[in-house]
């Protein structure tokens, strides 16, 4: 055992793993850069310097227990929520949601207006005799022929082209036609716009199919400016992420817009807009006290269980194993089914009871439900963790209480219970965190209600701030990411802050001094 | 760290690169057409391509299935343009958030491609007056009793109610009317209208704009055939859907609202397909329920791909074609939304009882409308709200019906500039 | 007799308690799981007739390759649970040995990140795997090793507190003598810290895999390869449609996809419970 890691196989494996990551993070970097994703390159070099820096001398040994995790840690917890933060500061939005270049490339998209009539026309692709992409076009209605490239238009006789069953001209003298597979091969053809009269181009539509376009917006690069070409209208950046037309209302906008930079203005959103202030206090009170009475209520009884069962006694393993059982079901499955027992109509409670409540109508039963189904899910976690730490309680202690003639009660509140929240007390304020944010439960189980929809509210009786926000941000249709960031930004700071004011309360901080 | 080590260290990352050229594959193919759709969809189209790829020469066609359409929708959301699909076949109700973010690309279709559709379908794709799909399937709901216990169909909705209250304990009834299929905002709209109020109201293939529904009628008549002489639910119409299916199929419920994508279920039980509208307050009336479509859209990723051209081709090869309508919804089975399809023989007749009942009520279903809030909430949570607060809170049914009908005027005098 | 009921009374009355809290929901799954209606509401408590079409479904229906995806959930749970165990144990003996720079904050931060809303940060997450994605589709978005990398950002999290918590237990005699004997910090890690923290090891490894494998939300964006999806992912497609839910395969799926964890705890019941700490010191 020692030999394995003092000695040169050790050596040797270490050399061999770092070898091969070095390898495919090189390889990664190099791809990355030449798919120009030029942050996530950095990323990957630094991150074989670190490795082999850290592994290959001494210069710090904690970092070699580190580094790994650092890694991963800072790719996939790190990144986002910076992402996030720095998304919180933009108007990030339906409607203002790509960059601007890729949004005015889209609204020029957009700006090709079909001419009044809809005209479209089968055509063939090919090329023409100068050797250039054109279109074969069949105007059938009007029985005339052409081939169109970029900037000419030559007609071409119907006694001259080969025609289908259909009217549809196939080949022409000089046009040659490129096969279908061909094309598909090679798209530079796609995106050239054909000739046709004056401002009117053919645009191909699909293999077969052309149709007659204007280009009714034109951007102009160096002063800013969109202008409508057929109207002469002219639209400006208005500093919100949209083309504004100048001297036009509010909502004279072209779209798509983009995710344009507002500062604080997400920020101030949350004090100054009404449907969003006003219920955020009630909201936040609620959560607080769901995420404490849920860890308080789920500690309990996992301590209690695991205090229960800390013995030899029969049948110990099958109350295990039943009770590991919440905790093993898939979360979703299990409040789905609490939800369809708590309804009124057909629920399984309401069958018991004989009785005939609304239970997830009413503010308060509500709030009872959920707490009730959220320790279900929660005290099978606290059982195992406590079962652990129970036995990581070393035995003398609690014998010698017993000789000092301690009673077990006395035992539990001096000796056992302290100990046991200063190794667990991470983990309680891991758990209220992770409460504090339970989205899965509240949107699953109520969905946030009850809620006095009809008379505008948006906050429900057992909405908490995540829920919440993702109320008011991912509602259907419209989602407002650039506002959601900054609600997660206030409420990671509020429970970051009470997290950090627990943590120091408890002792456990001073066990790093 | 001496230069031994160096030398192995070089040697081992050389031959571990020499590796991973191997490995690391190439970018995905220049002519490859990607489709994102979902669980019930995808496995369809699968089907359908493997047996008959070559609907757009030269071009592969690659489906990807999500394990369901709350997770497509999730993806298609975050999606920012590197991974995005060249085509999307969704709900018609991501068009508005969609094309108004620049993820979908308009499609100009001949007048001879139009013509395979009616053009109200083409309502529900469009926004800002331009087209971002193919009409693919139609969603909707019927209604269906169950014979065993109701002998004749029912002509208005009193006729129902009083089956119910006439049968209610000889039959062990647990409630008259249900909704099984859609949800309450959605399956539910008939109930809605039957009863007198609609979100919107179409005028010759036009929204008419000037429409409110009336308030007082509408209470008047969840008063007379929904709640009892103390103003509590008589138990003919649950506030949730919740467990309605099960209870119809055991024979508690004798009326429910089904969708047309789990009749199968109902004939596999033994249902006959008797399909019909909700009966209105009045006989001879019927309650409107939404026809809408889901679409076949083209995405803002298929120009960057650069197949765009392929995947207009394959919209309008198969997607807007009788012969690829019909070998899809084959498999699908539900209505096809193409004419020529819809007649087909290989079209179920339950499908075109759905289709029928349909063409008796229905309305088509605008996105700018229904999912607008600024009258304080969306269709799609207000109308779920007016059952719980009259039906299990016992609220004044005039009172919540006022709020109602101002909230739904104003998300559509405001959706007005998104048509 | 006296004491027998003193003392164990009221441990089998409350055990059982629970284990009737905990298993009432449960029969109902199974209820479901039996019936062949769509949905999860109650017609009656006993089942009128017991139909195993939904499990028979689940394995003989070509749009659910449901051993598949249990393979698929092992292997990522598993990968992820053993890599999180090495990432997190090694931090926490870091964390609770070794002296440095940065201790107190790095702890803080790690405890204080949790609490970012992760629904939110999914937005992120997916932009991220986006690009990877578009310079190695290997490991990019759409795949297994993509999610598992993503999964292994979690590592340092929570399961450090946990350990920590249970190195700082182990006494620190142990390893001086082993300091004494001329052993590296690295060595001590591998030779005496790990065999004595077995039963810790195996309850964060037993929580990360659970979790693992019931977590749905990045896997659905993830696993969209019929045939790549884990077992939480697959059954998403029974109750996650446009119009329609369809209860009865995912009751069914979901109390299959059970079974495997309770096995697993089972086996590793011995290490979880048995205090491998305490005995260690007088040994």
């Amino acid at each position: 055992m020692s030999g394995f890691v003092r000695g040169k196989f050790a050596f040797g494996l270490k050399l061999v793993l770092l070898a091969i990551t070095t390898a495919v993070l090189a390889l990664l970097t190099e791809s990355a850069y030449a798919q120009k994703e030029y942050l996530i390159g950095t990323f990957i070099l630094i991150a074989i310097l670190a490795l082999n820096f850290t592994y290959l001398t001494k210069y710090s040994i904690p970092l070699k227990f580190f580094v790994p995790g650092i890694l991963f840690f800072f790719a996939f917890v790190i990144a986002p929520i910076l992402y996030t933060g720095t998304m919180s500061v933009y108007k990030y939005q339906t409607g203002n949601y790509l960059s601007k270049p890729a949004a005015i490339e889209q609204v020029l998209i957009l700006g090709a207006q079909p001419d009044a009539a809809g005209t479209t026309f089968d055509i063939v692709v090919g090329k023409n005799s100068a050797n250039q992409y054109a279109i074969l076009v069949s105007d059938i209605t009007n029985n005339k022929y052409f081939i169109s490239a970029k900037t000419s238009r030559t007609p071409v006789p119907v006694s001259e082209v080969k025609l289908n069953a259909d009217k549809v001209a196939i080949s022409a003298p000089g046009f040659k036609p490129i096969s279908l597979n061909v094309l598909a091969s090679n798209n530079s053809y796609a995106n050239i716009r054909y000739f046709y009269e004056g401002k009117y181009y053919i645009s191909i539509e699909s293999e077969t199919v052309g149709a007659v376009f204007t280009q009714g917006l034109s951007y102009s690069e160096s002063t800013g400016i969109m202008t409508n070409l057929l109207t002469g209208d002219k639209y400006k950046d208005n500093g919100k992420g949209n083309f504004a037309k100048i001297g036009g209302t509010r909502d004279q906008i072209l779209s798509p817009g983009w995710r344009a930079p507002v500062w604080f203005q997400n920020y101030t959103r949350l004090v100054t807009d009404n449907r969003i202030r006003t219920p955020l206090i009630g909201v936040f009170i609620w959560t607080i006290f769901f995420a404490g009475f849920s860890v308080l209520s789920t500690f309990a009884f996992g301590l209690l269980l695991a205090m229960a069962l800390n013995r030899r006694m029969r049948g110990r393993k099958v109350y295990r194993s039943i009770l590991i059982l919440p905790y093993a079901m898939p979360s979703i499955m299990s409040i789905l089914i609490w939800a369809g027992m708590f309804d009124s109509q057909f629920g399984a409670i309401n069958s018991i009871l004989h009785t005939n409540i609304a239970w997830f109508s009413d503010a308060s039963l509500a709030r009872g439900a959920v707490l009730l189904v959220n320790l279900w899910l929660g005290f099978p976690y606290f059982y195992l963790i406590c079962s652990g730490a129970l036995q990581a309680i070393p035995s003398e202690l609690l014998e010698a209480a017993a000789i000092d003639g301690a009673n077990p009660r006395q035992v539990f509140r001096k000796i056992t219970l302290p100990l046991l929240l200063q190794i667990l007390s991470p983990l309680l304020i891991a758990s209220f965190a992770f409460n504090f944010n339970n989205f899965n439960l509240i949107y699953l189980l109520t969905g946030g209600g009850p809620r006095d929809t009809l008379d505008g509210h948006v906050a429900g009786a057992t909405d908490i701030l995540i829920s919440y926000t993702y109320q008011i941000a991912f509602g259907k249709n419209i989602q407002d990411f650039g506002l959601a960031s900054a609600i997660s930004v206030l409420i990671f700071i509020l429970i970051g802050s009470i997290s950090i004011f627990g943590l120091r309360r408890t002792k456990v901080l001073e066990t790093f001094e | 760290m001496n230069r031994k080590r160096l030398g192995v260290l070089g040697a081992l990352t050389a031959a571990a690169l020499a590796v991973t050229v191997a490995v690391v594959p190439g970018a995905h193919a220049a002519n490859e057409i990607v489709i994102w759709a979902d669980e019930t969809r995808g496995p369809h189209l699968t089907s359908v391509f493997a047996a008959k790829g070559d609907w757009v020469p030269g071009y592969t066609i690659k489906v990807v299935t999500f394990s369901s359409y709350d997770a497509l929708g999730a993806a298609f959301d975050k999606t920012s343009g590197t991974t995005g699909p060249d085509i999307l076949v969704a709900g018609n109700d991501w068009v508005v958030a969609s094309a108004k973010s620049g993820k979908l690309a308009p499609v100009t279709l001949t007048a001879g491609q139009k013509s395979h559709f009616t053009p109200s379908q083409f309502y529900d794709l469009s926004y800002q007056g331009k087209l971002y799909g193919i009409p693919v399937d139609i969603n909707n709901v019927s209604m269906i009793y169950n014979t065993k216990l109701v002998k004749t169909a029912p002509t208005s909705f009193g006729d129902m109610v009083n089956f119910y209250k006439a049968n209610k304990t000889a039959l062990g009834l647990k409630a008259g009317l249900c909704i099984s299929g859609g949800g309450m905002a959605w399956g539910g709209l008939s109930v809605f209208s039957a009863l007198g109020a609609n979100p919107y109201q179409m005028y010759n293939g036009r929204p008419n704009y000037h429409y409110t529904f009336d308030p007082a009628v509408f209470a008047s008549n969840v008063k007379t055939y929904l709640l009892d002489a103390n103003g509590k639910s008589n138990g003919f119409y649950p506030a949730t859907d919740t467990g309605c299916m099960d209870n119809f199929l055991a024979g508690t419920v004798p009326y429910s609202v089904i969708g047309n994508w789990h009749w199968k279920t109902f004939v596999d039980k033994g249902f006959a397909m008797n399909l019909m509208p909700v009966p209105g307050a009045k006989a001879g009336t019927y309650g409107q329920m939404f026809g809408s479509v889901s679409g076949a859209f083209l995405t803002a990723y298929a120009e960057k791909h650069g197949v765009a051209v392929g995947a207009k081709s394959l919209l309008v090869n198969f997607f807007a074609s009788t012969a690829g309508q019909v070998a899809y919804e084959a498999l699908e089975g539900r209505p096809p939304a193409e004419k020529g399809a819809q007649s087909s023989p290989l079209v179920s007749d339950a499908q075109k009882g759905f289709g029928q009942a349909a063409g008796l009520s229905s309305m088509p279903q605008i996105g700018a409308f229904l999912g607008n809030n600024s009258g304080g909430a969306n269709y799609w949570d207000s109308s779920g709200a007016y059952w719980t607060a009259v039906l299990v809170n016992g609220k004044d049914p005039l009172v919540e019906a006022k709020k109602l009908s101002k909230m739904w005027a104003k998300n559509v005098a405001a959706g007005k500039g998104d048509l | 007799m006296n004491k027998w009921l003193r003392e164990n009374a009221w441990r089998h009355a409350f055990a059982i308690f629970m284990c009737l809290f905990s298993l009432f929901p449960l029969y109902l799954v199974v209820l479901s799981s039996v019936k062949t209606g769509g949905s999860l509401a109650l017609t009656s408590f006993v089942p009128h007739e017991i139909s195993f079409s939904n499990y028979q479904f689940l394995f003989h229906s070509p749009k659910t390759p449901y051993l598949l995806w249990v393979k698929n959930s092992m292997i990522i749970a598993s990968t992820v649970a053993i890599c999180s165990v090495v990432i997190g144990a090694s931090s926490a003996f870091a964390f609770s040995r070794l002296r440095f720079k940065g201790k107190k904050f790095g702890i803080q931060l790690l405890l204080l990140v949790q609490m970012f809303p992760a629904v939110l940060a999914l937005s992120a997450i997916y932009v991220i795997m986006e690009r990877v994605y578009a310079f190695a589709p290997k490991i990019g978005l759409g795949t297994q090793a993509g999610l598992i990398l993503v999964y292994l950002g979690g590592a340092l999290g929570v399961n450090v507190w946990l350990l920590k918590g249970f190195v700082d237990t182990i006494p620190a005699e142990l390893d001086e003598a082993a300091k004494i004997d001329g052993a590296s910090p690295v060595q001590i890690f591998w030779m005496i810290f790990l065999p004595l923290a077995t039963p810790v090891l195996a309850v964060v490894c037993l929580l990360t895999f659970i979790g693992t494998f019931n977590e749905f939300i990045l896997a659905r964006l993830f696993l969209v390869e019929m045939n790549g999806r884990t077992v939480a992912v697959g059954l998403q497609q029974f109750v996650g449609g446009q119009y329609s839910t369809n209860w009865g395969p995912f009751a069914a799926g979901s109390i299959l996809a059970s079974i495997p964890i309770v096995i697993i705890f089972l086996s590793l019941q011995k290490y979880i419970i048995n205090g491998l700490t305490a005995g260690s010191v007088k040994g």
